[in-house]
């Protein structure tokens, strides 16, 4: 889980969506905040499908799946078993 | 007629009926006046003053905008999706000393950001409103100015469009009529309401009477359940579209009921409505022209020619008067290229504070649109590209040297050069080629793109030359940078194979 959230956050700084010496919170909003936006997240979707080796089904596609490092992990874990 | 009376006609007409939606909240038009009624109760000592808008798309975007229209002042709606930058450089130039803001902007934005505003409302999640502080200053503006629109896409120094109620309520009629909107018809709004599209949308419902349901394009599950509450009208622009056609199942299902696809922004293609029209074949596809210097709206291609005419723009709106001049001002030959032209009740008064590019844009009455164009036998219009170097990236319309320049004079480089790319979703991206100086970093200017330009413009890949991609006859243009992009790959390939 934990290790799951630090990839996400990786794949945040590495893109630059966040600064290096930023912090997000488990359930701090990626849209609201202003980290990512429409296309950012069809981005992050396709980095989280290839290396979880996952497929999303659309009607997982939402605020609580894909909003917060919380939601996105649970996502991640529930979809990879 | 200002846009808001229609409100206050419909509160009084058929006050339960629902005007907005969002999520699983909705609001009827006696209620939504009250709101409007609230919030312009705190705006009425000022006199016709510039308010800048700054809210994600909402119910109490909305509102707010309403609210500025009933207590006769000027809206000016921030482009949310410009990275804070671009918004202070914007804000920088407009003159603007009062804003009206959410809370959930606030807190993003932070303090600091709003110490340039005289006047700062905030408006929290259930409508009451808090007011930090109060200046009124005394304001020239044009007597008719009612809202500002700001051109989408441009990074450099966005262009103000100043509308009139006469523009507004005028677009919004003919919109009515080309869509056949009424009292029954439930709008879904999922792109920006910030720029003329959007702005079109609510309009266009509220003075039907009907209904918009608003959202937007984050996560698709969310969009295909608000398509499926019911919504007959729904608008996207082409990438719009291409994003939930990745999904066919579930846009079969989602658009079983909807009444008419709606599109504005860009070109559709031929295989985004061929692929629509098989999955659901009821499916009315209504693809529009237009410009915010127009309000919004200037043309729409009929349904019933979307298969053969799908590659033009079809004919002008009721009100709205098209033609093709030559370089002259005079009316075109059918089938000879010109630039489209276009007078109307529609057309802008001006751009704000800019009298210069108000004269080269509006010349005896007709707007130049900037769009090289033919008229067909038939009467409809074929566009051919643009006049100047504008060029469409994911639907937003942008000027590539303004680009260039912002990353130029903000990042470690000698030249920079923007290339319009194919995108799977977005239609068209960017790459860029940059002539490195001493110290040029490409994780930089990546780093750099993504924080300081809105989504669609982040670079796809970026690309080093050494020498700068003239054309034969010496001069650099969108064509010649295309040209020296085909060549670089041409070369990667070569080297890799």
């Amino acid at each position: 889980m934990e290790q799951i959230k630090d990839d996400i956050v990786d794949y945040l700084k590495a893109n630059s969506f966040m600064d290096n010496n930023s912090v997000l919170g488990d359930n701090d909003s990626l849209t609201q905040n202003g980290i990512i936006d429409s296309i950012g997240l069809l981005e992050l979707m396709d980095y989280i499908c290839e290396k979880y080796s996952i497929d999303i089904p659309e009607d997982m596609l939402t605020p609580e799946n894909f909003d917060t490092l919380e939601g996105i992990a649970n996502m991640i874990i529930k979809l990879s078993k | 007629m200002r846009i808001d009376a229609y409100i206050s006609e419909y509160a009084r007409k058929t006050p339960q009926n629902i005007a907005l939606e969002e999520g699983t909240n909705s609001i009827s038009y006696s209620c939504l006046d009250t709101d409007i009624n609230a919030i312009a109760s705190h705006l009425t000592d000022f006199n016709h003053c510039r308010f800048a808008i700054l809210a994600e798309s909402s119910m109490r975007y909305i509102k707010m905008l309403m609210a500025v229209y009933r207590s006769a002042n000027i809206a000016i709606p921030l482009p949310i999706e410009f990275p804070r930058f671009s918004l202070e450089k914007l804000l920088d130039t407009a003159h603007i000393n009062n804003i009206l803001t959410t809370d959930t902007q606030y807190s993003r934005f932070g303090e600091g950001f709003f110490e340039r505003f005289g006047t700062v409302i905030v408006l929290s999640r259930d409508t009451s409103v808090n007011i930090l502080r109060k200046n009124i200053e005394t304001e020239r503006n044009n007597p008719e100015l009612r809202l500002v629109l700001y051109t989408s896409g441009t990074t450099g120094t966005p262009k103000g469009v100043m509308l009139s109620d006469r523009n507004l309520v005028s677009n919004a009629e003919s919109i009515i009529k080309v869509l056949r909107l009424t009292s029954s018809d439930k709008g879904a709004l999922v792109i920006s309401p910030h720029h003329a599209f959007g702005n079109s949308i609510i309009n266009s419902h509220l003075a039907s009477g009907g209904s918009v349901c608003v959202g937007n394009m984050n996560f698709i599950a969310s969009v295909f359940n608000l398509i499926e509450s019911d919504v007959s009208i729904f608008y996207g622009v082409p990438s719009t579209y291409r994003i939930l056609l990745k999904y066919p199942d579930r846009f079969k299902r989602s658009f079983a009921k909807v009444r008419t696809a709606a599109s504005a922004g860009g070109g559709m293609d031929k295989a985004i409505v061929k692929e629509m029209k098989e999955l659901v074949p009821g499916l009315e596809i209504l693809p529009m022209y237009g410009q915010t210097e127009a309000t919004a709206r200037l043309a729409y291609l009929p349904a019933e020619d979307v298969d053969e005419f799908v590659d033009t723009i079809g004919k002008a709106i009721p009100g709205v008067t098209l033609d093709v001049f030559d370089s002259d001002c005079n009316p075109a030959e059918i089938n000879t290229t010109g630039e489209l032209v276009a007078a109307g009740d529609n057309i802008m008064l001006g751009y704000l504070d800019d009298e210069i590019a108000t004269e080269k844009k509006i010349i005896n009455g007709w707007l130049h649109t900037g769009d090289l164009a033919q008229k067909l036998p038939n009467g409809y219009i074929r566009l051919l590209g643009r006049k100047d170097d504008l060029i469409k990236i994911g639907d937003h319309r942008v000027n590539p040297r303004e680009i260039e320049r912002n990353i130029e004079e903000n990042t470690e480089v000698s030249k920079v050069f923007v290339v319009p790319v194919p995108h799977e979703l977005m239609g068209t991206a960017i790459s860029l080629l940059v002539i490195p100086s001493e110290g040029t970093e490409i994780e930089n200017l990546f780093s750099f793109c993504r924080k300081n330009l809105p989504g669609y413009l982040c670079p796809r890949e970026i690309l080093f030359i050494d020498h700068l991609p003239l054309s034969e006859n010496g001069k650099i243009s969108n064509r010649s940078i295309i040209e020296e992009y085909k060549h670089v790959k041409a070369n990667m390939q070569k080297v890799c194979s």
